[in-house]
């Protein structure tokens, strides 16, 4: 009866060697999280994002604009106008010389001065840096004389300005990074935001501390992180354990029990994106525009706002958003199942005696394309389903790991669910160009209307900002009458917010979350 | 050993290029950019993408051979770069999450192997049922809900301090333990009744001195090859607990690089956990001639 006693004891010292294991461990890892301990009077802010962050160079990522380390020449304003921001002012004659005046009163983190020789070096290494610049800025000589820098261009290009309110061409200063080392500068670039970075672990998370003589006044708090964190449901009870002030991307299912704490709110704003359907232009089955047009009268997007977006979306009327300067503000189409049917009539197809559309004893019978990538997407496959099997339509919903691919490479499907931020950067012309045009990487569906390229074509050589947003709505416009896209609905951008934030709101853009004029209670 | 690792390059790589897409499109951040077909065509010839397979094959091995594992094509980093950043955080969830299976598995499966059948073993028999039927990514959301938010004992995610470490270590090795406390209780039940015990029992020998020295020592061999094979496919990365705990380690690379279609990065992530398998496997063999020195003498004896 002894014996079993002496084994418990010797489970006991193992465990008691298992704890001074832990205890060491404890000891030899715990420093570096140790300096966090700050002072009450520090005005700290914690936020989480959804995407992770391999480095924080500017010109490859877009975190260190977010983060509100560096900035770019000119930025989108609240009604997506593009206005100065590096850049006061800017001109053009001849849409191919443009003069930008840089403003005086900034300087670099290291507290060197802004002015056009650095801006010049700066946007040369973002070219060097990231592949796709080239093609979008079209630069073909920079000239710093003083505070003015003479961009000019390969050929005529009136989106320049808002091409270079892309994040990826964000000014640091290039001196720093010749004294600190590329591997340095790509962890903590030297930018003119108000924020500088205090530490940054790869994938994890970004801590910043303010930029005292930052240009456009003294930052409200001291310091913040970013913690980079993928699974939705962690991020929100990061929230509702007050651990994080501010989380982007909260998932659809935490948001009611974010609502009931009062100590945090939700903010929903409308974004930039449209979730939508693209016809395969190739397909026998969509290339008449009456069937597009009755696929078109089949969309629910006030359920799939109320039901599938839980009400964080608008329902769409065009590619862009309703809300921005060149969005059309058509009513939006409702179900409408008759108008359909009378529309496939016309097609040529008439209904049998099960209830299905049929031409020449053949049944319509629709391949529909999605992916996973954006977890509503195929419940709006779903959704159009059903709505389609009313009007005699039989869809087949077939779900792809990735999209684009998919549908570049295969030519038999005929409706595709897609995703697309459609005006990124307080300008149409990026999607019209990518998803319209024959070159565009975007085209999948193959689309080609002369009106809509002649549209296209005169938008990229004009520069007047009202002709602009005329000619981006007479796209929209042409693209609705043809229905070569039925667009579904604008998702908004979900963010939880802890009220102790002040002075802050989510942007439709995406771009400049972390401000100097963010304050905490 | 070269073998193995020859043939599942050989396989992933025909795998990975069978498989639809490349990363050009990703590179080129069409989401957000203006790209052309031409754009895409210049990318891809640049990368070699419009050559025959066994040509880029080659070129991978021939890089290989000189230890160069090649450039990563999201990042623009050396995939060398890519692995010795993420290698650290794999392994120390890896010893975290031993720290905590040993420390579950060896009282447990000793205590119910003690007294079978008693409720020590009934307790170690509901808790491998639990612990082999939760799946992981619910079991760290639990425990994030319990003592992130509800008690907010510990941060809900991130890493570097120990009380980070806490949840993914537990939440990584209790699955395991759960495994690894029926195996033991298994292997001493059968030593335990063994010839040698008994006449060691006879003989007077302190029941502790039995336990811990003769009958653990040869009920860790079966422990031992199961815990080889786990060991690899922990080293390879726990991809559900590093996301949720957002610990960028191996696994979070590897699926991030799929996704992608980053190929150099598949490639050397492949050939690492190859090495990795083989070698553990390798040291496990060996360990079996420490913790049983009869397989060493052939059973000469038996008691």
């Amino acid at each position: 009866m002894v014996k079993p006693l002496l084994s418990i004891k010797n489970l006991i010292v193992l465990l008691a060697i298992l704890f001074i294991f832990l205890a060491m461990g404890c000891s030899s890892e715990n420093s570096s999280t140790e300096k966090e301990g700050t002072t009450k009077e520090e005005k700290n802010v914690k936020m989480i994002f959804s995407f992770k962050s391999p480095n924080m160079d500017p010109h490859t990522v877009f975190t260190p604009i977010r983060a509100g380390v560096t900035e770019t020449l000119l930025k989108v304003g609240k009604d997506s106008h593009i206005e100065g921001w590096l850049a006061e002012k800017w001109s053009t004659k001849d849409n191919v010389t443009w003069e930008f005046a840089i403003r005086d009163d900034i300087t670099f983190h290291d507290g060197t001065k802004l002015d056009a020789a650095r801006v010049k070096a700066s946007l040369e290494r973002s070219i060097d840096v990231n592949e796709s610049l080239s093609g979008s800025l079209k630069i073909k000589s920079l000239e710093a004389d003083g505070q003015t820098l003479t961009i000019t261009t390969s050929e005529p290009y009136p989106a320049l300005p808002s091409e270079l309110v892309n994040p990826y061409t964000s000014i640091v200063n290039t001196e720093s990074e010749k004294e600190i080392g590329a591997e340095e500068f790509q962890n903590a670039p030297v930018g003119t935001g108000p924020f500088k970075v205090k530490n940054f672990i790869p994938n994890q998370e970004v801590q910043v501390s303010k930029y005292n003589s930052y240009w456009a006044g003294e930052p409200r708090i001291d310091e913040a992180a970013i913690q980079f964190i993928e699974d939705a449901n962690v991020r929100a009870l990061g929230l509702q354990s007050k651990e994080a002030d501010i989380v982007y991307n909260l998932p659809a299912e935490g948001m009611k029990a974010i609502e009931q704490d009062k100590n945090l709110k939700v903010e929903s704003v409308p974004g930039l994106r449209s979730h939508f359907i693209l016809y395969n232009q190739q397909s026998a089955n969509v290339s008449n525009v009456k069937v597009r047009q009755a696929l078109n009268l089949l969309i629910d997007r006030k359920s799939i706002k109320d039901d599938i977006m839980l009400g964080h979306a608008e329902p769409a009327n065009g590619p862009f958003n309703g809300t921005l300067p060149f969005g059309l503000s058509d009513k939006v189409q409702e179900l409408n199942v008759e108008k359909a049917k009378t529309l496939l009539n016309e097609a040529g197809y008439t209904e049998n005696a099960d209830g299905s559309m049929e031409k020449d004893g053949k049944p319509l019978t629709l391949e529909l394309i999605t992916y996973k990538a954006r977890p509503e997407l195929p419940l709006i496959a779903q959704l159009f389903q059903s709505d389609a099997a009313k009007a005699g339509i039989d869809v087949e919903i077939k779900n792809v790991e990735n999209a684009d691919t998919h549908l570049a490479e295969n030519t038999d499907w005929d409706l595709a669910t897609y995703s697309n931020n459609t005006s990124p950067r307080g300008d149409g012309s990026y999607f019209l160009n990518t998803a319209f045009t024959d070159t565009g990487a975007l085209n999948v569906g193959k689309i080609n209307i002369s009106a809509l390229n002649d549209v296209i074509q005169e938008l990229n050589t004009t520069n007047d900002a009202e002709k602009r947003t005329n000619l981006t709505k007479d796209a929209a416009n042409i693209i609705n009458e043809h229905a070569v896209h039925s667009y579904a609905v604008y998702p908004n951008i979900i963010v939880g917010v802890n009220k102790r934030i002040t002075n802050w709101e989510p942007t439709a853009e995406e771009y400049y979350i972390l401000t100097h004029s963010m304050d905490v209670k | 050993m070269v073998l193995v690792v020859l043939f599942l390059s050989i396989f992933t790589f025909g795998l990975m290029k069978m498989a639809p897409g490349d990363p050009v499109l990703a590179i080129l951040n069409s989401d957000e950019m203006i790209v052309t077909d031409a754009d895409q065509a210049k990318l891809r010839s640049s990368l070699g993408f419009d050559q025959p397979i066994y040509v880029q094959y080659g070129q991978w091995m021939i890089g290989v051979m000189q230890l160069d594992l090649g450039t990563s094509y999201m990042s623009g980093k050396p995939v060398w770069n890519e692995i010795a950043e993420r290698l650290p955080i794999t392994l120390q969830l890896t010893a975290g999450a031993l720290l905590v299976m040993v420390g579950i598995s060896v009282p447990l499966g000793v205590l119910s192997a003690r007294y079978p059948g008693k409720w020590p073993d009934q307790i170690g028999r509901i808790f491998a049922l639990i612990g082999a039927s939760i799946p992981s990514f619910w079991l760290g959301l639990m425990l994030i809900y319990i003592f992130a938010f509800k008690f907010q004992i510990f941060p809900s995610g991130g890493m570097g301090s120990v009380s980070q470490m806490i949840l993914p270590s537990i939440t990584l090795g209790f699955t395991l333990a759960a495994v690894y406390a029926r195996l033991l209780r298994a292997g001493l039940i059968e030593t335990l009744s063994k010839d040698y015990i008994r006449a060691g029992r006879a003989r007077g020998v302190k029941e502790w001195r039995l336990l811990w020295l003769h009958a653990f020592r040869a009920a860790l061999i079966p422990v031992m090859t199961v815990f080889g094979l786990s060991l690899g496919s922990l080293l390879g990365g726990a991809v559900v607990v590093e996301i949720l705990f957002s610990w960028p380690g191996l696994g979070s690379m590897a699926v991030d690089a799929i996704l992608s279609r980053d190929y150099p990065v598949i490639q050397g992530y492949v050939l690492l956990t190859g090495v990795l398998v083989v070698v553990l496997n390798l040291l496990v063999d060996l360990s079996y001639y420490l913790i049983d020195p009869r397989i060493n003498q052939g059973k000469r004896e038996s008691g």
